[in-house]
């Protein structure tokens, strides 16, 4: 960062810090998610319609620039808009809850299984967010940066075979399990080319192969070098988002080519920038449940301030926020931001 | 008598802990071969021989609490220590888990039918909004295997679901499990019910799943935090034994 840089528009500030550049000064950054009842309120976009109405989706999404400050909006709130397009049983929850897949009810056993539906892209589920990114990109064009989202294969296979008959996969025939995910890669790549045609600047690509379920070896058998291929094939700047602990496997991931790397508060950021030796940029990683949830904006801006001092280049929540976050912590995070800045020159 | 098999002794090198040494030694040792064998193939996740063996055992005369205490749980307990440890994760786990089910479903019968006084009752569940269920269910499979009685109300539950289940089914202990940041704070919405409904003091409340910590626990109101299935019997026991004093204070 150098202080001689001019005053960056959001999304000029995004795509430089995930580009590695300089920037006036660190983006809030939103991979994951940052609505809240409060502003399904504001603007009269509920869950779970929100989900699935297009207009409502946008009018949501925005607030986190308009409302919140932040650098960028991210319109897929959840993860669960592919598998229903894919036939997942569904359950949408109400405007408190996050929808969900009843992992507990897989559709499919294994790779043979595997078939994308031919109007995939024009489910509803799917569409309401290439829509959503359609009206802000009109909205908001070059002002603020629009993330998309397209699952991994691995969140992909937690969904469509359900979590437990998939990692006891994993033991029992990987190499069934390598031909499912590279089914299920085609997936990833269809719906986030989909959203950069739709004009996404960014693509979160969440894969939750997560230090509380598997280990960092996992993750280098398994998915680094798939992560490598979408990285190639989708041609915006990508952010990986991988929940819990994940030092282990952050060296794997800064191999990947993707531009960041959207990592947890249960990471100590200067062990995180260590990991990854400067070959992915960070975001992250203000704790969800405990400090945005209950506490306050004091502890807020402690953890921005920890982050920031490690070098972490783009600041955001860890992942998906409660819903019922209060927006006062959400809104002292860019102001926690400007003031490290300011303090320091 | 030390470990006699050779498979074991080298999954109880993994044991580091002074404590823990002890403890799980002190179960292991001495207990007979076939005991140690099943013990092993349960670590490794060999379904197919931990139940071959369990038959077995039985049909050579050894009791369902022998299989139990000296063949199950004694290689659960170092699979538990393996995973707190990160030597290795879920899909290992839930090998194992699938061993020691092949082995519970000759000896839970015998259990059952002894009419053992059981060590407790508890209550466990995944929160409202929260459908993962592998954490809740290697909980269960633990305290089951520990004696408690647990009536699994499922996932997706919501803080009416746990109130109807301690009144129909009166616990010591009520577990409540999370996998997602957004669905934890469901547990101190929980907990707030019981106040509300006056029970609060009528049980003890433990939580655990991946991204839950002591911290939350505390901030929610929660009595325990289970960092591991291992850990949920070792705090189930304790809350058990907790609510029996103050009760009888």
């Amino acid at each position: 960062m150098s202080p001689v840089i001019e005053k960056m528009t959001s999304r000029e500030r995004t795509m430089a810090a995930l580009a590695g550049e300089p920037v006036d000064r660190p983006p809030v950054c939103t991979p994951t998610n940052v609505a809240t009842v409060e502003l399904m309120d504001l603007v009269d976009a509920p869950f779970p319609e929100a989900n699935r109405n297009a207009e409502m989706n946008a009018r949501l999404a925005a607030t986190a620039y308009t409302e919140l400050g932040f650098d960028t909006i991210a319109p897929y709130f959840s993860i669960i808009q592919e598998s229903s397009a894919l036939g997942c049983d569904m359950q949408w929850e109400q405007k408190d809850n996050w929808p969900t897949v009843r992992m507990s009810k897989p559709i499919w056993k294994g790779s043979s299984d595997v078939k994308i539906p031919s109007d995939f892209l024009e489910h509803k589920d799917t569409k309401t967010i290439t829509d959503s990114i359609r009206i802000l990109k009109q909205e908001f064009g070059n002002e603020v940066a629009i993330v998309g989202k397209t699952m991994g294969p691995w969140t992909l296979a937690y969904h469509v075979f359900g979590v437990e008959p998939f990692l006891l996969g994993t033991v029992d025939d990987p190499d069934e399990i390598m031909k499912s995910l590279e089914a299920l890669k085609k997936v990833t790549i269809l719906y986030g080319q989909a959203q950069i045609d739709a004009g996404a600047d960014v693509l979160t690509i969440p894969d939750h192969a997560t230090g509380d379920l598997v280990s960092g070896e996992y993750y280098r058998r398994f998915l680094m070098e798939m992560h490598q291929e979408i990285e190639e094939e989708l041609s915006v700047p990508l952010i990986l988002h991988i929940c819990g602990s994940t030092v282990d496997r952050m060296p794997y991931i800064a191999e990947t080519g993707m531009a960041a790397f959207h990592f947890d508060s249960k990471n100590d950021p200067v062990e995180a920038m260590a990991a990854v030796d400067g070959k992915i940029r960070l975001v992250g990683n203000i704790n969800n449940p405990t400090t945005l949830y209950a506490r306050g904006p004091e502890e807020v801006r402690a953890e921005v301030n920890t982050a920031l001092d490690a070098g972490v280049q783009l600041i955001a929540p860890e992942c998906a926020i409660p819903l019922k976050t209060k927006l006062e912590n959400l809104l002292e995070i860019p102001i926690a931001i400007e003031d490290w800045v300011a303090e320091r020159g | 008598m030390p470990i006699t098999h050779e498979g074991l002794a080298r999954e109880f090198e993994y044991v580091t802990n002074a404590g823990e040494q002890k403890h799980i030694s002190e179960g292991i040792d001495g207990t007979a071969p076939i005991m140690q064998e099943i013990a092993y193939q349960l670590i490794i996740g060999n379904n197919t021989d931990v139940d071959r063996l369990t038959q077995e055992a039985l049909s050579e005369g050894f009791t369902a609490n022998q299989l139990l205490d000296d063949g199950l749980l004694n290689g659960m307990a170092i699979v538990g220590v393996k995973f707190r440890d990160n030597l290795i994760f879920v899909p290992e786990v839930l090998v194992a888990a699938r061993a020691m089910k092949a082995g519970m479903v000759h000896i839970e019968p015998i259990l059952s039918a002894s009419g053992a006084e059981p060590a407790g009752t508890i209550i466990m569940g995944t929160v409202k909004g929260d459908l993962h269920d592998i954490g809740k269910n290697l909980c269960i499979m633990m305290l089951r295997g520990a004696g408690f009685v647990v009536h699994d109300i499922g996932v997706d539950s919501s803080p009416d679901d746990f109130i109807d289940a301690v009144e129909e089914f009166q616990p010591q202990v009520v577990g409540m499990s999370a996998l997602l940041t957004t669905t934890m704070p469901n547990m101190g919405r929980t907990i707030a019910t019981f106040e509300d409904m006056g029970l609060r003091d009528e049980v003890r409340i433990m939580v655990g799943g991946a991204p839950v910590t002591q911290d939350f626990a505390d901030e929610m109101g929660a009595d325990a935090y289970g960092d591991n299935a291992v850990d949920a019997v070792d705090k189930a026991k304790e809350l058990v034994k907790l609510l029996a004093e103050l009760k009888s204070s």
